[in-house]
């Protein structure tokens, strides 16, 4: 464990990027305390620049503090693209197992199934899901997860081909050992490096995803998001630039932190790479 | 004439390395017309010697002292662009791996064409000429054809042809034979002695197997972690080793005569009966290709008894091996085990055959998952037939006594052992289920010679004192005779004799049986027996 840290923290940007992210995570944690109050209220003069009667990064259109919105907008694109990995991973994780594990006749079945969803443009298909479903937290998750397993699915399967063939598997087998233990306690474990990574950057598409849906207005209406700000500030960009600027600025760092700690995740468990000292 | 000579070499090693040095004050020299062998068992730096004279040291390895003279020159002064012009030109390699030494999108004219034009120097009809001189049927077609339609002992023979196109003054050749078949093994030992006289080449021949040696050398320089530690004629090496590294090596080379054992009695442990397995591989838009792998396999093994099958590669054996224990799921015949046929049971209706059919892999290095500790591997089994766990801990402990490795064992991971100690975990996994067969797949091909005698003595004596019945499945005929007391002998996917291990090398029935017993290394020489008590 201590050595996998020495490797992370070898990569200097993996590094930064994470500290973002802790950054993200507790602004996002503490805004009922830093604002105490709706981020949907009116908080003084609309159109108020940054700096200006108190409001650290301008007011919107409304009088909105966009500062609070950004804070309350953290835990909603930060639980949406938590929640909505863990769900595709889940997803893809068993599919990709199974197609590996079995080979044969299930494993072209689900293979072809996860090329039609390869296929379909996965923007597309989730507009048009949450439209289909309304928007809602749950919609919005579901329709992420279910564009975002088939990468899973494919890695997966791939680690599994090669690792099912070697001698420790077999062994398994011999020893008469269940299929779902050889799956999940003999192969799986050692398939999870490129997991990890691939969730990690899979958490920054999700957000990305989110924003892009509440850009469009398919956001869930109860919940401030980055993408809504952004929607919102869209029309009155040329007179009030920091109603889009800064909700963009927030998700381009945390997209960016994500894919750092990605890239040092896999400097880390990567064997060869974290063996060159 | 004195080619090279070698004095007082030190390569260093990168820091926090096993040792500072991967070979030190190694000294040695070759003459025109002369093979000495350079033999050692991994590790033991016989391979840095030959790339610091060649150069190609790999990345954080460098000659800190001593000189390497050739033709007259120290190489050690030598500049990038000099010794690009003598390698090839003057100094001929022949890598260990066939299937990779060769450019798979260059036709076999190219890549032997290829020497010349680095060097500068006309083509013309040399490559026809030079894959005719190595023995190469059809050179014109050779020629023309890309590696993938070459076996792998036509490959050695196209990179011995490269190596040799500008006549270099000397040849080295790092374990050329390793990966080949002994059939094989045999034929390109005879060119590269045949080219050899001829030419008059000095060979610097790198190997870890003393029978090869035998085979090959005139001069034996023997090294253990990065020393040279006995040197001199092969006859003397060879039959009155001076050093107790070089007797404990030639002790542990599998050499016993088979000996005439007594029939095992009873009804057999398992019975083959015309077993059959083929491939089929099919496509929506292409013809599919068969591939039989087993035909008609019947064998018979009675209780306490060890049956050798052996053949080349992919001869069929592993295949057959793994049909016994469903890991292949053969296609027609019978599998007796005891009184039922195993073979068209169900995955579940086989579970309780599994504790009493085991098996120990090749690789000690795949054969253990990475992520589990060594107590968690040997209870694992025991758990999945309904063991307590606490009984399986504590018969954990009995096996790793067993077979002689430290009750701390278990709490280590597997990469923390070296592969001898990883084989000896693996029979140990095996024997947690307490099988009445075991199924052995060349369960020491992968370690070196003194390893290997270990582990072949812990089996033997795991034998005897567990009534163990033995499928034991290797390439190598001296491993065969040392410990089988039956031998089934495979080739394309059939059983072409069997008999007892006495009677089958003594009078060998079959052509390919006499084939693979005129192949074995070193068959003309007995090692001596030893007169200190080196232990085997």
């Amino acid at each position: 464990m201590r050595s996998f840290a020495r490797a992370f923290a070898r990569n200097r940007g993996a590094v930064v990027g994470l500290a973002v992210l802790v950054l993200v995570a507790l602004v996002a944690a503490l805004a009922p305390v830093l604002f105490p109050f709706s981020p949907w209220d009116m908080q003084g003069a609309p159109f108020a620049p940054p700096g200006d009667e108190g409001f650290l990064l301008g007011s919107d259109s409304l009088g909105r503090d966009v500062a609070a919105d950004i804070a309350y907008g953290a835990s909603v694109s930060l639980l949406i693209g938590a929640v909505s990995t863990a769900a595709a991973l889940l997803l893809g994780v068993v599919l990709g197992a199974v197609a590996g594990y079995a080979s044969g006749l299930v494993d072209d079945i689900i293979m072809r199934v996860t090329e039609f969803f390869q296929t379909v443009p996965s923007f597309i298909l989730a507009v048009v899901l949450v439209a289909i479903f309304t928007p809602s937290l749950s919609s919005i998750v579901a329709a992420i997860a279910l564009v975002s397993w088939p990468p899973v699915t494919r890695v997966v399967r791939a680690e599994f081909l090669t690792l099912r063939t070697r001698e420790f598997v077999q062994a398994a087998e011999v020893l008469g050992r269940s299929r779902t233990a050889i799956i999940f306690r003999e192969i799986l474990p050692n398939a999870l490096s490129p997991i990890i990574v691939l969730a990690s950057l899979m958490v920054a598409s999700a957000i990305l995803l989110e924003s892009a849906l509440s850009f469009l207005g398919l956001g869930d209406p109860n919940l401030m998001s980055w993408g809504f700000m952004i929607g919102a500030g869209r029309s009155v960009i040329r007179l009030a630039w920091w109603m889009s600027v800064f909700p963009g600025l927030a998700i381009f760092l945390t997209v960016l932190a994500l894919n750092l700690v990605g890239e040092g995740l896999n400097d880390a468990l990567n064997p060869r790479l974290a063996r060159r000292r | 004439m004195t080619l090279l000579s070698i004095d007082g070499l030190t390569v260093s090693l990168p820091p926090g390395a096993d040792r500072p040095n991967a070979v030190e004050d190694v000294s040695f020299s070759l003459n025109a017309g002369e093979i000495l062998c350079i033999v050692g068992e991994s590790g033991s730096g016989k391979s840095v010697s030959a790339a610091a004279l060649t150069g190609l040291l790999p990345r954080g390895l460098g000659v800190t002292a001593g000189k390497i003279v050739f033709e007259g020159r120290d190489l050690r002064g030598a500049s990038q662009a000099d010794m690009r012009a003598l390698r090839g030109a003057r100094i001929g390699t022949v890598f260990q791996e066939p299937m990779t030494a060769l450019n798979p999108l260059m036709r076999v004219h190219d890549q032997v064409a290829e020497v010349m034009q680095v060097h500068n120097r006309p083509v013309g009809r040399r490559v026809q000429e030079l894959l005719e001189a190595v023995g190469l049927p059809d050179p014109a077609r050779i020629a023309r054809s890309y590696p993938h339609a070459l076996s792998g002992g036509q490959r050695q023979r196209v990179m011995i042809a490269a190596a040799l196109a500008l006549e270099p003054a000397i040849l080295i050749a790092d374990e050329p034979t390793t990966a080949l078949d002994v059939t094989t093994q045999k034929q390109i030992l005879a060119l590269i002695r045949e080219i050899q006289s001829r030419r008059g080449t000095g060979v610097l021949f790198i190997t870890h197997d003393f029978g090869v040696v035998a085979e090959i050398a005139d001069r034996v320089a023997v090294m253990q972690r990065g020393r040279i530690v006995e040197q001199g004629a092969a006859a003397d090496v060879l039959n009155q080793p001076q050093h107790p590294y070089t007797q404990a090596l030639i002790a542990a080379i599998p050499h016993r005569p088979p000996q005439a054992r007594p029939d095992a009695v009873g009804k057999p442990v398992l019975e083959l009966v015309s077993v059959g397995k083929t491939y089929h591989s099919r496509g929506v838009f292409r013809a599919g290709r068969t591939v039989a792998a087993v035909q008609a396999a019947s064998l018979q093994i009675r209780r306490g008894e060890t049956l050798g099958l052996v053949g080349e590669s992919g001869s069929g054996k592993s295949t057959l091996a793994r049909c016994v224990v469903r890991l292949v799921v053969a296609d027609e015949g019978a599998i007796r085990f005891g009184d039922t046929d195993l073979r068209p049971l169900s995955r579940a209706d086989w579970k309780p055959y599994r504790k009493r059919i085991q098996m120990v892999f090749q690789d000690p290095f795949a054969s253990l998952n990475p992520r589990r500790k060594v107590g968690d591997i040997l209870i694992e089994g025991p758990l999945a037939h309904g063991t307590p766990a606490a009984e399986a801990k504590a018969r954990a402990k009995d096996l790793l006594a067993l077979v002689q490795l430290d009750p701390g064992a278990a709490d280590r991971f597997p990469h923390e052992f070296s592969g001898g100690q990883r084989q000896r975990i693996g029979i140990a996994r095996a024997l947690a289920m307490q099988p009445e067969l075991l199924i052995a797949d060349e369960p020491v091909s992968a370690l070196d010679v003194s390893v290997q005698a270990q582990i072949l003595a812990l089996l033997e004596d795991l034998r005897v004192r567990l009534g163990l019945t033995m499928l034991f499945i290797t390439h190598d005929l001296r491993v065969a005779a040392q410990i089988c007391d039956r031998v089934a002998v495979m080739r394309r996917g059939q059983i072409v004799e069997q008999g007892s291990t006495a009677t089958v090398f003594a009078n060998p029935a079959h052509e390919y049986t006499r084939a693979l017993l005129d192949s074995v290394p070193g068959r003309g020489w007995t090692p001596p027996d030893q007169p200190t008590g080196a232990t085997t």
